[in-house]
């Protein structure tokens, strides 16, 4: 029994890297499609199909007979070391698709290294001054900073430090990837918002480690707040080591759009490319490679996990999740927020939003928040869209909370599996297949979004269920002979919903941010759709001329992000 | 403490790890081009790339189209020495880059190659149904070109960047020609870096005169924004394909220049689609998206009102005869799918302009806005009514008859109207027959017509080049025909 679970995650890994191959290989069935005449386009752009060339590229590229034969034969290759032949650029594909990987684990973890920074410059005050008062809570104003942080998109951060740093001041290069200096600019793009996001999650972790017994005893000793700040930290980071993992994962594939703004070349990119060429070969090594690197990263990441906690978890001598203390001050920033947002959407509602010849006005009387590149109401096109991309955020992100919670507390072990799996698929090539699949449209993007969004949430809640279940009272409560499904149901899930959902609140700005970063390739909502991922998507190329076309939706998003960030739940343990 | 330093270190080793290429340094004078397409098959003249080589100075076809009318490159004169055969005289005391001279057998040679490939060059497919298009043999000073049936515009096709000569190393794959160390230009292809960019040095023996810069590297880069930047911050000193978008950002001393292209944006309205199978909707739809300003107001002034597909580029269409206009029926709510692609940051704000113009009208409009591979796999497919396309008249030859038979013939290879006529057909085919140059043209009108007047494509514009040049840089070529662009003469201060 324990040998079978031991092996399990193992076996739904692989299970997992199989069918992904299997998709990847039927991608041009998906798409019905001759992957011939993909690569004749490809080849020949703009010039129709000849059948003749048809013939001979089908005979050169020697294509599998049906998508499982495809998969296996590649799956064969690639164990002995073969990656295949590219059909696009005929060279060998190990070499340019490892150095594509290389290129973007440089970036991610100098990302990694800006986002930590970062979190900790949010955390460390907020941290500080509750071990000094013996306080479990870290305060509001690093909170809020944090979420809005988290809610910059990535690719509008970059496109503002470019046109300042590289191309204002000349301090630093705007494109390429030849040396360190080329590393700054995207590091900080990627990084500052995933700073925002980890600091979210680490100030719920250092918010638990606070209320936890040993504080209070380490505080009447009389500890120096310091050394129970580093050990709050200590804490903090055990329960979030697995998640940095993810984030580092996270960041190799789905930097496509910031590796295209800096000219980076990423394995993001490499893999969309081939995707859209149907370059079968490369798409598959770029995936592989990505998945097999997740594995390994999110194996470091549970392994660090079991190192920082040290001898407490095997012990099972962690201390229970105490309940936060209810009664929190009152802010008023959510308040302030959710009406400056309805506010807008309301007074938005009525205007006009279709398309004139006054493109890109700035804010006047008539149009207070300026207007688009086809000059339509950016007032009215925020409004329209504010229901759609609020709604659809908020049921994504309630989607992936409950698988997240399913697979985190129902799941037993600790190890990789198959979500790590999910987790370093890039979004963008999973939103490419679900829209071979359905078209598309709105719905396919938060399919996408929701396929890999899952996994953090799902993640997280494996950690806490892990620390949980290495509580005193849980290890009590096995003794008494509570059942598997009492444990999880009495004493480890009252132990994560609150802080999973407080995780999976902070991301709620984050799906719409994915749903964007798909908008961007056409894979979100209709391009006049008023969704506010179309309408950053829209407004892109204008952030230097005409910035309020970016700054609408962004503050946008920056507000929704106050609101969710405060929203507090009353962690009520039954 | 330990554990720190063990992180550290491998934090360091990795950030230290992976760089690729290398910045360039302008200090030697070396040109820094940014492409807008990668060289995925190394240069290769089969292909799209053929005309990356011509435009960085690579590759060198046999005579070169100025307005349309051939003038001398590697051959240096030829006539029509029977109807169905062409003399070209070569150049004397020409050497190809690896050192060997160019003979007319190796010119044969190439000719021969390129006429066998699949599939056939552009340049040559209309020749293509009677078989090999064209077949080459060395006579004396020069070589023979015969065609399976007479061609007026042989030397016009010529012209082709995907019929370049090159040395006869460079065919060791003869599906994929190799230009490294094997063209004819002012500079050396060294090497190509997979679809990053690509390394040349000047030409030391180059038959025009000396070459000013000592090389060029030129990188791929996909985004155009990022070219604009890249522009903008000195890293490049010429940059292709610059955004509309970006095009007011670009200040002196870096500058944007515009020809006019043969190169038109159009909105190609399906004859067979359940909607617009009616003339009288598609004159409606004509009626309602024509006006719009698509030159002045998302094109910013930077390309061209069309009056028709031919436009500034083609001097000789402003003499077009008025076409008959259908009248328009009552829109009554039909809903029609429109399409085009996100590759032209522009085609996707024109949708959005024709799709609100047509709602106005009295239409229900979906609109898709596709990546342009996957909106090509769905074109022909009557996945949509109406799709909006950025389309090259010029297939390499400056002959408006090739572009129209295969845009609007019904055997045609990129129909994409999925017009058919046979009056129309009749007319190209003839045209196809003759040898003046002034005929063929007055037919390519007409038939410009017979599609107007049908409504099977409305026009909005005709395009500009947008090349980003950078301060100081002299002697870039503005070639209408996009085959040149880094010359002899480009140099930097």
């Amino acid at each position: 029994m324990s040998t079978a679970r031991r092996f399990l995650p193992l076996v739904t890994g692989a299970l997992a890297v199989l069918v992904l191959t299997v998709v990847v290989a039927a991608l041009p069935w998906l798409w019905d499609e001759d992957p011939a005449a993909s690569v004749l386009r490809v080849r020949y752009p703009e010039r129709g199909i000849d059948p003749d060339a048809l013939d001979a590229l089908r005979a050169e590229l020697d294509l599998p007979a049906d998508p499982v034969t495809g998969a296996l034969g590649w799956l064969g290759g690639a164990l002995t070391g073969d990656l295949g032949t590219s059909w696009v650029s005929r060279a060998p594909v190990g070499p340019s698709v490892a150095g594509a990987l290389g290129v973007s684990l440089t970036l991610a973890l100098s990302a990694v290294v800006v986002a930590a920074v970062a979190a900790l410059a949010l955390l460390a005050p907020g941290v500080w001054r509750a071990a000094r008062r013996g306080a479990s809570d870290t305060g509001r104003g690093g909170a809020v900073v944090a979420s809005v942080l988290g809610a910059v998109p990535e690719i509008v951060l970059g496109a503002v430090l470019v046109a300042v740093v590289a191309v204002g001041w000349g301090l630093l290069p705007s494109t390429g990837f030849a040396g360190p200096a080329h590393l700054v600019l995207p590091a900080l793009a990627l990084g500052l918002p995933a700073g925002g996001l980890l600091a979210r999650m680490l100030s719920s972790a250092a918010e638990s480690a606070l209320a936890e017994g040993w504080v209070r005893t380490w505080r009447s000793w009389g500890t120096p707040p310091g050394t129970v700040a580093l050990g709050v930290a200590r804490r903090a980071v055990a329960t979030a080591s697995p998640q940095i993992a993810l984030l580092v994962v996270g960041l190799l594939g789905s930097a496509v759009a910031v590796e295209q703004l800096f000219g980076i070349p990423g394995v993001g990119s490499a893999a969309l490319d081939a995707v859209l060429a149907q370059d079968l070969p490369v798409a598959q090594a770029a995936v592989m490679l990505l998945v097999v690197l997740g594995l390994v990263l999110g194996a470091v990441g549970v392994l660090a996990h079991r190192a920082l906690l040290g001898p407490a978890r095997s012990g099972s001598e962690l201390p229970a999740g105490v309940p936060l203390p209810s009664g929190h001050a009152r802010s008023w920033a959510p308040w302030a927020a959710a009406s400056a947002l309805a506010l807008v959407v309301l007074t938005g509602l009525p205007r006009d939003g279709a398309t004139t010849e006054r493109r890109l006005a700035p804010p006047s009387w008539s149009a207070p928040m300026g207007t688009d590149a086809v000059g339509r109401d950016l007032w009215a096109r925020i409004a329209h869209g504010a229901l759609l991309t609020v709604g659809t955020a908020v049921a994504v992100t309630a989607v992936c909370l409950v698988i997240g919670l399913l697979v985190g507390v129902g799941g037993r072990s600790a190890r990789a599996g198959a979500a790590d799996v999910v987790n370093a698929l890039p979004p963008v090539v999973v939103g490419l297949v679900i829209a071979a699949v359905a078209g598309p449209g709105l719905l396919g993007a938060a399919i996408a979004v929701i396929a890999v969004g899952w996994v953090p949430l799902a993640v997280h809640a494996r950690t806490l269920a892990t620390e949980a279940r290495a509580s005193g009272y849980v290890r009590a409560a096995v003794l008494a002979g509570a059942t598997p499904w009492r444990i999880a149901r009495r004493h480890v899930l009252p132990a994560v919903v609150g802080p999973v959902t407080r995780h999976g609140l902070a991301r709620v700005p984050h799906a719409a941010l994915g749903i964007a970063a798909l908008s961007f390739l056409g894979l979100g909502a209709a391009p006049d759709s008023p969704e506010w991922g179309a309408v950053l998507a829209d407004s892109l190329a204008y952030v230097e001329r005409a910035p309020w076309t970016i700054l609408a939706p962004t503050v946008g998003l920056a507000l929704l992000a106050v609101v969710v960030a405060l929203v507090r739940e009353s962690r009520a343990s039954s | 403490m330990k554990r720190l330093a063990v992180v550290l270190a491998v934090l360091g080793l990795a950030l230290a790890g992976c760089f690729s290429g290398s910045g360039g340094d302008p200090a030697e004078g070396r040109l820094r081009v940014g492409l807008s397409f990668p060289p995925t098959s190394g240069l290769s003249p089969y292909g799209n790339e053929a005309t990356l080589a011509t435009r960085l100075g690579v590759t060198e076809p046999l005579v070169t189209l100025v307005g349309g009318t051939p003038i001398p490159a590697l051959a240096t004169a030829w006539t029509q020495i029977a109807p169905t055969a062409w003399r070209f005289v070569l150049r004397p005391g020409v050497t190809f880059h690896d050192g060997s001279p160019l003979t007319p057998d190796a010119v044969a040679g190439s000719l021969n190659r390129a006429a066998a490939a699949t599939p056939v060059p552009r340049a040559l497919a209309s020749l293509a149904e009677a078989g090999l298009p064209v077949t080459a043999r060395a006579d004396g000073d020069g070589v023979v070109v015969t065609t399976p049936v007479p061609d007026p515009v042989l030397p016009q096709r010529l012209a082709s960047p995907e019929l370049v000569v090159l040395a006869p190393g460079a065919y060791a794959d003869p599906t994929r020609p190799s230009p490294v160390r094997a063209g004819t230009g002012p500079f050396v292809l060294e090497r190509v870096d997979g679809s990053a960019g690509a390394t040349l040095a000047a030409n030391p023996a180059y038959w025009r005169g000396p070459v000013a810069a000592p090389g060029v590297d030129a990188r791929f880069l996909a985004d155009g924004t990022a070219r604009a930047n890249a522009l903008r911050a000195g890293e490049l000193d010429v940059a292709e394909a610059i955004p509309v978008s970006q095009v007011p950002t670009i200040t002196a001393p870096q500058q944007v220049v515009g020809v006019p292209l043969p190169r038109s944006v159009a909105v190609y309205l399906d004859q067979r689609s359940p909607v617009l199978a009616d003339p009288g909707v598609r004159a409606a739809v004509r009626g309602a998206i024509a006006p719009i300003d698509v030159a002045g107001t998302i094109y910013e002034g930077r390309a061209d009102a069309a009056a028709g597909l031919f436009g500034p580029a083609t001097p000789w269409a402003a003499a077009r005869p008025p076409h008959p206009v259908l009248p328009p029926a009552t829109p009554a709510g039909q809903r029609i799918r429109l399409a085009t692609y996100s590759d032209r940051a522009e085609l996707p704000e024109i949708a959005a302009a024709d799709a609100d113009a047509l709602r106005r009208a009295g239409f229900t409009v979906d609109v898709t806005v596709l990546e342009s591979s996957a909106f090509e796999a769905q074109l022909g497919t009557g996945a949509f009514d109406a799709v909006i396309i950025s389309r090259s008249q010029q297939l390499d030859t400056g002959d408006p008859v090739g572009y129209l038979a295969s845009d609007f013939s019904c055997a045609g290879s990129y129909n994409q109207a999925r017009y058919c006529d046979p009056a129309t057909d009749a007319l190209l085919a003839a045209a196809g027959q003759s040898t003046d140059v002034e005929t063929r043209r007055r037919a390519a009108l007409e038939v410009e017509g017979r599609v107007l007047a049908a409504d099977a494509v409305v026009p909005h514009i005709t395009e500009r080049a947008r090349v980003g040049v950078g301060g100081g840089l002299t002697g870039v070529a503005e070639d209408p025909n996009e085959q040149f662009l880094i010359t002899h003469e480009t140099r930097r201060g």
